[in-house]
């Protein structure tokens, strides 16, 4: 997308800037723009802060836990007993296997400010998750969600780890949460239609089609989604196979139509790759 | 101006805001509307405008920039405010306020002396 | 009548620098309270109040993009007799006396001084120092109503209502810089004293935080009354009739 290194240093700081702003972690692009970030980090005295904040993000998730401690340690030294600080210290031990202090620091901060505890809590929950212990960072994370009620991130992992032990029916439950907070992302209808798919059975493959033609509504352009659309409709053709009644007739419209728009498109698609094929091929008649 | 996109489903039935969206919008439309009566106050007191031909004056700039919303907005302005009325009225006085100090005040300056 | 002739100086050592002070005492304002402000303690349920309030209000307003069954799940849970969420969660209704709470205290006691002692500090000032001049004409004509309102501290009975008094165009400045200051420093910024005017005179300037057992009440009603709307009935067909 960019090229690292014609950015010049206002271009690179605006786009840390971007980053920060859209929380966008890009851990791997702020690594290989970090070294111009160092030395140039005192022309920036409103922003310096936050910038090694996004650095230490970015050591420890390239494993490069050495810098990541020179730069805690100067937070360190200009905010001693920051709570803010002592996060990045915690994720440090955790970026070494070291779970145990991990959590000690992580405790100490949730019972430093409770309130501004949402955070480190989260943490330690991906602590747990980590661990592999899936049951228990559920338990925590729903004694979270009890407390933090519009907490969208926390309703999406939990909807995740209620995927991975295979509780569909509460996964579907914490997406709905999504999607009542935010009714136009498509995303999220898309993601309720996959599981009530998974699900199986006549009701939950009727939501499933509802959600794929609600996400296809949102969005046309949701390729995950027709496809989807399809592998509803042909399960509920098999359903409805006996009743031969109007609905079968309805969701057969719905199979037809959503088949050729795939159509369309993988000719769409084809099309333009079939006009690099056939250049590159005369490139090679030409070279003969 | 940086209007951002509040997504209305194509559909007339259903239609669902996007609340921040609409906040924005509406910001922006306020920042739009101060700087209007700022600027078409200095004005009015420039040209020395008095009585009723100042708040003419006013009147037109806030259709000027109604018109200039509109032509922004385009064809599909539906997508970006819910009614094209409270475009022109909202925050009119308001607006009017800034406007008659800014024209006193460049009036003052510049005429009374 | 004959028009008046003010003196050029007057324009430049009294006009002019009330524009400016009043202006940048806005600015000083706002960042003086930015530096005064306290961090404001919070409790733990309030959080979790206000959160729930949040849930339940996105669920009056989105349910119609759930399926009947999972909403009628959720505000079971929200409302249910016996077991309902705003049923089963006791609150007191705190309507303590802000006297009584020495945090409060001091709040006020800030809020009065970035407030209330600048307006009288500045505005005494003003009328000390600026008292007595004429410093502009209004662009319009206005009737002798305006007199008092626009020509404090010059009574002269039989001058034309439109010209202003020093002490009135530093009020007029107060209360229409609002908007500038919204330009400037963006919105819920500290310079307006407009605002702190008004609400002590509505003597909200004390609200107290909202009491949950009410706000609980209220939102169970609202979504005892709320009806659920499948909006995703048609979606297909739409889907369909689109193309």
């Amino acid at each position: 997308m960019y090229n690292y290194e014609e950015l010049s240093i206002n271009e690179i700081f605006d786009l840390l800037r971007k980053w920060r702003d859209n929380n966008e972690r890009k851990s791997n692009e702020i690594m290989s723009l970090s070294e111009r970030i160092m030395d140039n980090l005192d022309s920036q005295p409103n922003e310096k802060y936050l910038i090694l904040e996004q650095l230490i993000m970015a050591d420890l998730d390239c494993n490069y836990p050495m810098l990541a401690a020179k730069w805690i340690e100067m937070l360190d030294a200009d905010f001693p007993d920051s709570l803010r600080v002592m996060k990045f210290k915690s994720m440090w031990y955790e970026a070494h296997d070291n779970y145990e202090q991990a959590f000690g620091i992580l405790n100490k901060i949730i019972k430093a400010d409770e309130i501004n505890a949402p955070p480190a809590l989260k943490r330690c929950i991906a602590i747990t998750k980590a661990m592999g212990m899936t049951n228990e960072a559920i338990t925590k994370l729903v004694e979270y969600l009890n407390q933090f009620m519009s907490d969208m991130e926390a309703w999406q992992e939990l909807s995740e780890l209620y995927l991975q032990v295979q509780e569909y029916s509460r996964a579907a439950f914490c997406i709905e949460e999504l999607i009542l907070h935010q009714p136009h992302n498509h995303l999220f209808h898309q993601r309720l239609a996959d599981i009530r798919y998974t699900m199986g059975g006549v009701e939950n493959m009727e939501l499933a089609k509802t959600y794929y033609c609600q996400t296809l509504k949102l969005n046309p352009n949701n390729m995950r989604a027709l496809l989807g659309l399809i592998l509803a409709a042909n399960n509920l053709l098999g359903h409805y196979k006996s009743s031969g009644s109007a609905k079968r007739k309805e969701v057969w419209k719905l199979c037809q139509w959503a088949q050729s728009e795939v159509t369309k498109r993988q000719r769409e698609a084809q099309g333009s790759n079939d006009s690099a094929l056939t250049s590159a091929m005369l490139a090679l008649t030409i070279g003969d | 101006m940086s209007i951002s996109l509040k997504t209305v489903q194509n559909k007339p039935e259903p239609v669902a805001y996007s609340e921040a969206a609409l906040r924005n919008n509406a910001i922006v439309m306020e920042y739009c509307r101060t700087s209007m009566a700022a600027l078409s106050g200095s004005t009015a007191g420039v040209l020395g405008l008095t009585g009723l031909n100042g708040f003419a004056f006013y009147m037109f700039s806030v259709i000027i920039l109604w018109a200039m919303f509109l032509v922004k907005a385009g064809p599909n302005w539906k997508k970006y405010y819910v009614s094209r009325q409270s475009l022109l009225t909202n925050g009119f006085l308001g607006a009017l306020f800034t406007y008659v100090l800014f024209w006193t005040f460049i009036y003052g300056m510049v005429h009374v002396y | 009548m004959a028009e008046l002739l003010l003196d050029p100086k007057i324009r430049f050592w009294v006009f002019l620098p009330i524009v400016v002070i009043t202006f940048l005492v806005g600015l000083v304002r706002h960042y003086v309270s930015i530096i005064l402000s306290s961090h404001k303690k919070i409790e733990l349920l309030q959080v979790q109040d206000s959160q729930v309030m949040i849930r339940a209000r996105l669920l009056r307003e989105n349910g119609k993009y759930l399926p009947r069954q999972s909403f009628a799940m959720r505000r079971h849970w929200f409302n249910n007799e016996d077991t309902g969420y705003f049923k089963v969660q006791k609150r007191t209704s705190n309507a303590q006396n802000p006297m009584t709470d020495p945090g409060m205290m001091t709040d006020m006691l800030k809020g009065n001084l970035t407030n209330v002692l600048p307006m009288i500090v500045i505005g005494g000032w003003i009328n000390w120092m600026f008292s007595g001049f004429l410093t502009t004409k209004v662009p319009f004509p206005l009737t002798l109503r305006f007199k008092p309102m626009l020509q404090r501290g010059v009574e002269l009975a039989y001058l034309d209502a439109s010209w202003v008094s020093s002490a009135s165009w530093y009020f007029l400045n107060v209360f229409g810089l609002r908007t500038i200051y919204t330009l400037v420093l963006g919105e819920n910024n500290a310079a307006d004293q407009s605002k702190v005017m008004q609400d002590q005179m509505s003597g909200a300037a004390m609200a107290m935080p909202p009491d949950p057992k009410a706000a609980f009440k209220a939102e169970w009603e609202a979504l005892e009354i709320t009806e659920h709307k499948w909006a995703l009935a048609t979606v297909d067909t739409d889907l369909l009739t689109a193309e």
